[in-house]
Formats: C-alpha cells, sequence, structure tokens
C-alpha cells in the first residue's frame, strides 16, 4: 500500500506541475456547455418565428388577420412584418424570415361571401423547426377561420352587404346584421362556451417556473452532464498515458529495477489516473452546483460518480494496454472516445437521437454517465433512480479494468526489456 | 558480492549475451568494457532483474534473484544509462519518490535525501524541478537517485556518456567515494580510460562473449605487454602476413586488405619496423603504440573500440 501511496502522489504532483493537459481537458466540457447554451439560450427565451406577410388584399378580414398574428400572445411567438407583394419570396431566398405568408386579393370579399379561398405559405428551405412552427400554426388559424365563417356565415353576407354599399349603411341594416350575428353566436354558444376539454401546463415535479433569462443556465445544465462524463474520459485518458511516457523516459524501466512487482506499478498508475478523475469530477461537481442550484442526492451522486471513475479506469487502461505508443493510443481513445460522446449524449441530447441510435447510445459509458447526472440534476433522482446506471458503469469498469491491467503488465513487462 | 554465472541472452536468432561470469567483490570496482551493442546492458539489465537470462545465474549478497527477485532488488542500485529524472519535478522530489518506492519512510528518508544532495552537490538547487538542470547535473541526480537507499551493489550503465569532462570527472569521484564506503560497483564503459584509471579490474566483452578478465596489469601479461604495429598500404592480407611469416618475436593480431597489425614483443618493434620498411614492400603509413587497455582490446578483437 505504502508504494502505491508514493506512486500516486508522484503522479499527481505531476500534473500539478504541469496542469495543461488536464486543465484544457477540464475547461473543455464548461465552454462547449457554455457556448451551446450561449448559441441556443442567451437570454431573449426561445427564438421567435419571423414571418414575412404579403397583404394582397388589404380588406378587413385580411386587417384582422394581421391584427391577429401581431397579438401580444402570439407576440411571444411570431415576429411578423409586412412586406409589400411579390419582396418577400425575394428575402426568403435570402433567409431573413422562416416563412412568408401570401394573402391573395379578393380574401375579404370571398370569406364574406363564404366562398373558398386560399392562403399561400412558403417556408424557408434552409431552416427545419421554425417554418415547421409557422405551418402548424397557420393551419390552425386556417381552421379556427374556416370555423369562425362557416357560424357567422348570415351575418357575414349582410355585412358584406353594408361594406359595398354606398355611404352609411341605414340602421335597420345594422340592427338585421348585428341580429344575425347574435343568432348565430348563440347558435354555436352550447358548442364553444364554456370549452368541454381544456389544456393545464403543469412542469414536472421538481421543477421550477421558468424565469427570464434562465434559458442559458438551463441549456448549460442540460449539456453540463454528457460533456463531463466525456471530459472525465479524457481525463483517464491522460492519466493513463503517463504509462507509456514513462516508458519512453525511461522511468517506468527504472521502477522495474525497484524491489516493486509490476501489477504494483500498474495499479499504482491505475489508481492515480482514477485520483485525477476524482479531482476533476469534483471540480466540475461544483461548477454543476453553482450553476444548478438545487439540492443532489449525495450518496446518489458519489455512487454514480465511484463508478464513472472505475469505468473510465477500465477504459483508459484497455486503450493504453493495447497500444503500442502514446501517439497510437491517443488517436485510438480520441476517435473512440468522440463516437461514444455523439451516442452518448454530449452534443446532442440522447432523446434527440433517432431511434436506432438511441438503442446503440446504451452501449456506450458515456451515454449512461449523462443519463445518471441528468437523473440526478433535472429529476432529483437518488441512489434508486440512478442506481442503473451505476450498475452498467461498475460492471464495464470492472471488467475492462481486469482486461487493461493484464494488457498493461504485458506492456509493462515490454518496457523493462526495451 | 555480485556474481553473474553463465548468463546468456538471445533476442530471435541474436545471441546477445554469451556465457557471461564474474563476480564483483565488496568494495571493487569491476568494469565491464566494450563496444556499443558487445552486450553490456543486456548484461546489466539481467542482473538488474530486468531481463530474465535464458541460461544462467544471478546472486546479490548470495541471494539468487529468481527466487527471490525483491530481496535482491532491495539491495541493488541500478543507475541506467539514459537519464531517468521526472523534470517536472525538484530534485528534492525525485529523490523522495525513489526513496519512498525503496521503502525508505519518515525521517530516514529526510536524512537519505538531503545527504544524497550534499553528495552530489545539488543542495543549493534541490527545489530547483529538474528540467531547469545541465547535462551534467542531470547525471550527477541520476547517479544519487541509484544511491538513496544505500544499496550494497550498485550497478552503473555508462554513466558518463554525454557530459562535459569537468562532470565526468565528479562522477568518476563519486564511484571511487561510494566503492571506498564498501558498495561493489558494477560499471559498464566503452571509455578505455575510464575503465583504465577507475577500475580494479575490467571484463572484455564483445559480440556478448567474455573475452579476458582480471586487473590491467594481469590482463596486459596474460595478452602479451608488447608494442602494436599497425601498418597500412595497397597489399592483401595473405601477402602480408607472409612478411613476418616464422619471426617468433612477432604476432599478427590482425590481417585484411590494406591493414595489418602486429604486437611485437620485448622491443623487437624497432627491429620488425626496419625489416618492413627496408624490403621495398607497398606500405603507404606504420603506427606504433605503446602498451594499453586499447590495445589490448584491439589485440583481443582484431578492432579498434570505438562508438
Amino acid at each position: 500500500m505504502g508504494h502505491l501511496a508514493v506512486m500516486v502522489r508522484k503522479d499527481l504532483l505531476r500534473h500539478w506541475r504541469s496542469p495543461l493537459g488536464p486543465g484544457l481537458v477540464l475547461a473543455f466540457p464548461l465552454i462547449f456547455a457554455g457556448l451551446i447554451a450561449l448559441t441556443f439560450g442567451g437570454n431573449g427565451g426561445p427564438p421567435k418565428v419571423r414571418l414575412l406577410v404579403e397583404n394582397r388584399d388589404d380588406g378587413l378580414a385580411s386587417r384582422l388577420a394581421l391584427s391577429a398574428l401581431r397579438d401580444a400572445r402570439m407576440a411571444q411567438y411570431f415576429d411578423v412584418e409586412e412586406v409589400a407583394a411579390d419582396a418577400g419570396l425575394a428575402r426568403i431566398e435570402r433567409g431573413e424570415a422562416s416563412a412568408l405568408l401570401r394573402i391573395p386579393a379578393g380574401f375579404t370579399d370571398a370569406i364574406l361571401a363564404g366562398e373558398p379561398v386560399t392562403l399561400e405559405l412558403v417556408r424557408n428551405p434552409a431552416e427545419r423547426i421554425l417554418p415547421e412552427i409557422a405551418e402548424q400554426s397557420m393551419t390552425i388559424g386556417v381552421e379556427v377561420l374556416d370555423a369562425g365563417v362557416r357560424a357567422l356565415g348570415p351575418g357575414l353576407v349582410g355585412l358584406r352587404g353594408a361594406i359595398a354599399g354606398d355611404g352609411w349603411p341605414s340602421t335597420e341594416t345594422v340592427a338585421a346584421i348585428a341580429s344575425a350575428f347574435q343568432s348565430s353566436a348563440q347558435a354555436v354558444s352550447e358548442l364553444v362556451f364554456p370549452p368541454v376539454i381544456d389544456l393545464a401546463v403543469v412542469r414536472a415535479t421538481g421543477s421550477e417556473p421558468e424565469e427570464p433569462g434562465s434559458t442559458f443556465s438551463t441549456l448549460f445544465l442540460i449539456m453540463l452532464p454528457g460533456v463531463a462524463v466525456w471530459a472525465l474520459f479524457m481525463v483517464g485518458d491522460t492519466g493513463m498515458r503517463d504509462l507509456l511516457t514513462e516508458a519512453r523516459a525511461g522511468t517506468l524501466r527504472r521502477q522495474l529495477s525497484a524491489p516493486l512487482a509490476v501489477r504494483e506499478i500498474v495499479a499504482g498508475k491505475a489508481l492515480a489516473t482514477a485520483a485525477l478523475a476524482t479531482i476533476s469530477l469534483a471540480l466540475l461537481a461544483c461548477i454543476g452546483a453553482f450553476a444548478a442550484r438545487r439540492p443532489v442526492d449525495v450518496v446518489a451522486f458519489l455512487t454514480l460518480s465511484a463508478a464513472l471513475i472505475l469505468a473510465v479506469t477500465g477504459f483508459s487502461a484497455v486503450v493504453y494496454g493495447l497500444a503500442r505508443t502514446e501517439r497510437q493510443g491517443a488517436t485510438l481513445a480520441s476517435i473512440v472516445l468522440l463516437v461514444f460522446a455523439f451516442l452518448g449524449g454530449a452534443f446532442v441530447p440522447i432523446d434527440a437521437l433517432p431511434a436506432s441510435l438511441r438503442l446503440v447510445s446504451r452501449l456506450t459509458p458515456i451515454a449512461w454517465g449523462t443519463i445518471g447526472y441528468r437523473s440526478l440534476l433535472e429529476h432529483g433522482a437518488g441512489l434508486r433512480g440512478v442506481l442503473p446506471s451505476v450498475l452498467v458503469l461498475a460492471g464495464f469498469g470492472a471488467t475492462l479494468l481486469v482486461v487493461g491491467a493484464w494488457l498493461l503488465g504485458r506492456r509493462a513487462a515490454r518496457g523493462a526489456a526495451a | 558480492m555480485i556474481q553473474a554465472e553463465g548468463l546468456s541472452k538471445r533476442f530471435g536468432d541474436l545471441k546477445a549475451v554469451d556465457r557471461v561470469s564474474f563476480e564483483v567483490r565488496p568494495g571493487e570496482i569491476y568494469g565491464l568494457l566494450g563496444p556499443n551493442g558487445a552486450g553490456k546492458t543486456t548484461t546489466l539489465s539481467m542482473i538488474a532483474g530486468l531481463l530474465t537470462p535464458d541460461e544462467g545465474r544471478v546472486a546479490i549478497d548470495g541471494i539468487d534473484l529468481a527466487r527471490d527477485p525483491i530481496a535482491v532488488k532491495t539491495r541493488l542500485g541500478v543507475v541506467p544509462q539514459e537519464v531517468a529524472l521526472y523534470e517536472e519535478l525538484s530534485a528534492r522530489e525525485n529523490l523522495r519518490f525513489w526513496g519512498g518506492l525503496y521503502g525508505l519512510r519518515g525521517a530516514p528518508l529526510s536524512q537519505a535525501v538531503e545527504a544524497s544532495l550534499e553528495r552530489v552537490g545539488l543542495a543549493p538547487r534541490a527545489n530547483d524541478r529538474v528540467r531547469t538542470f545541465s547535462g551534467g547535473m542531470k547525471r550527477r541526480l541520476n547517479l544519487s537517485l541509484g544511491l538513496i537507499h544505500a544499496p550494497r551493489a550498485l550497478l552503473l550503465d555508462e554513466p558518463t556518456v554525454g557530459i562535459d569532462p569537468q562532470a565526468r570527472a565528479a562522477i568518476l569521484d563519486l564511484v571511487r567515494t561510494i566503492a571506498a564506503a564498501g558498495t561493489a560497483v558494477l560499471y559498464t564503459t566503452h571509455y578505455l580510460d575510464e575503465a583504465e584509471t577507475l577500475c580494479h579490474r575490467i571484463g572484455i566483452v564483445d559480440h556478448g562473449r567474455q573475452l579476458a578478465e582480471g586487473t590491467l596489469d594481469e590482463l596486459k601479461r596474460l595478452h602479451g605487454e608488447g608494442e602494436l604495429i599497425t601498418v597500412r598500404g595497397p597489399f592483401e592480407a595473405a601477402v602480408a602476413r607472409a612478411w613476418v611469416a616464422g619471426d617468433p618475436t612477432i604476432e599478427v593480431v590482425g590481417a585484411e586488405a590494406g591493414t595489418l597489425v602486429l604486437a611485437a614483443k620485448d622491443g623487437a618493434a624497432a627491429r620488425v619496423l626496419g625489416k618492413l620498411l627496408d624490403g621495398g614492400r607497398p606500405i603507404d603509413g606504420v603506427s606504433i603504440r605503446p602498451p594499453s587497455l586499447n590495445g589490448l582490446f584491439l589485440k583481443l578483437t582484431g578492432r579498434e573500440l570505438r562508438d
């Protein structure tokens, strides 16, 4: 045990004296998560649909429709700009808006006459989500408008006559239109008021109402677990690669001439790697706790972290047991970890992956680590909630550590002969 | 103290060490002399427990390496040829680490570290990182790491390679001091002058084989103390051999096209030289060397000892 402590102390001291490598690896997840949060979050809430409207009608109905789109509640989601006829398409092509709504000439007349009329929506092909929101919203709007026109049909016909005539309509005409609207409203009132089905939006247990400007921290916390787990694997890579660095420098050979068994040297390096990963994890956890400002089950966190560190150590032991040189090991680890990171939710949430990739992602330790930490952070999960992640990571780590230790033992013996 | 008996090691088709045997006594400096690739480092690696011999046996202080490697390694100090240091750490931290590996803890470790620093003259730079050290300072620290646990036997693998004469002299003085304190020192080198001035006994190796062993005087006596005459010119080996055939005072050490090496006994060099030059033979140049280890090596191997 004394030898192991001496070796771990030496390695940690060396990393402390040359902190650039582990430091960059640690800074990376914070920078990455921050950039993602800044790009897609910022402080302005969710992105708005920029909608251009070519109003070729300029009648009562089209003006009412435009007013509806500029309503305060709609303005949270839509940024509506009225543009000259035939000017909208050019701006869509320049990428200046997500969609273009074309209201045809004679729209108001057709509405009032109860005749069919078509609105045209042009989507920006360079965007995917915002034009989709515009299309879905317009579809709902058109259905509501269509239902209204059908319900108010007689009143609208009278209104059309009054608008089309010269001068002010007579008192009798206005009374007749009002009476027609009232009759129509009474006819549909039983169907519309009060609504039979209502939609109440509630928040998940443990979550708090979102405050204005909290999108950045929300996105940061969504991204942090994935990239932090990825970064820990890279820290482990740095730690275990040191065995090959020592073989090159001659210090491994020198250690083998000391009264030590090869397995002690391998165990010392694995322990030092685990210690480095633990320190890194503690730093990331502090930053995560500061950003989250919510209580986390400490026992669950520590258990999950221990399992993750075992997985990190086992993975890097296998990589550097297989690699012949430091460069070969670093390349192998980078490629494998990049794939694991993508599948494991470091770049995009696992839920956003296609179904087939979601299945494959369960084969990666990064996915299980990410799922575990997100459960802790977002859902306030306890030990039972993270148990699947703990078991998978511990099993993965223990298996790889056994294989890696055997491979590294052979490597260390070869290092002695070199 | 250090016993090597019939050590052999093969790497594929190459027999790197072939039945090498020697013993180093307490307080003795034993020089293993040979050119690069002679098998010196392989022999040292087998004694240090880094390589397993195909044949033969190693014992330190009477303990068989194969039976109890940990006990042997505890008694052994190893100074590798390469400067194997942690450059991010200070001299003191390097010493503390290696002392810790040999089981030193607490006050004994601190005392050993300070004594080592004083011994190699690095006490004023003890807390400086090794990467700021000169080549000579690194070599001295490299040596002190092998001594931190006061070993009874010390293996030094070409410890003066690539350093300036002043640093080299300091290291050689240190080795003498260590041996004087009773440590058995096995010292490999390809520098003839180091072997001549430093070592009590010398073993000459080449191509993995042990060619000779003894004190410098013994080696000279065993293999003749005559001067070496090297003759160069446009001649064939067989022709050159015929020039000195039948002369009992001359021994042909080496003969190849263009070069003839002769060992002349008991002041016969001048006479032999006159005979060669008077005959109108195709000779371009002649050199005569007094008796030396280099001459002995040339006589044993038929070639110069050089890098």
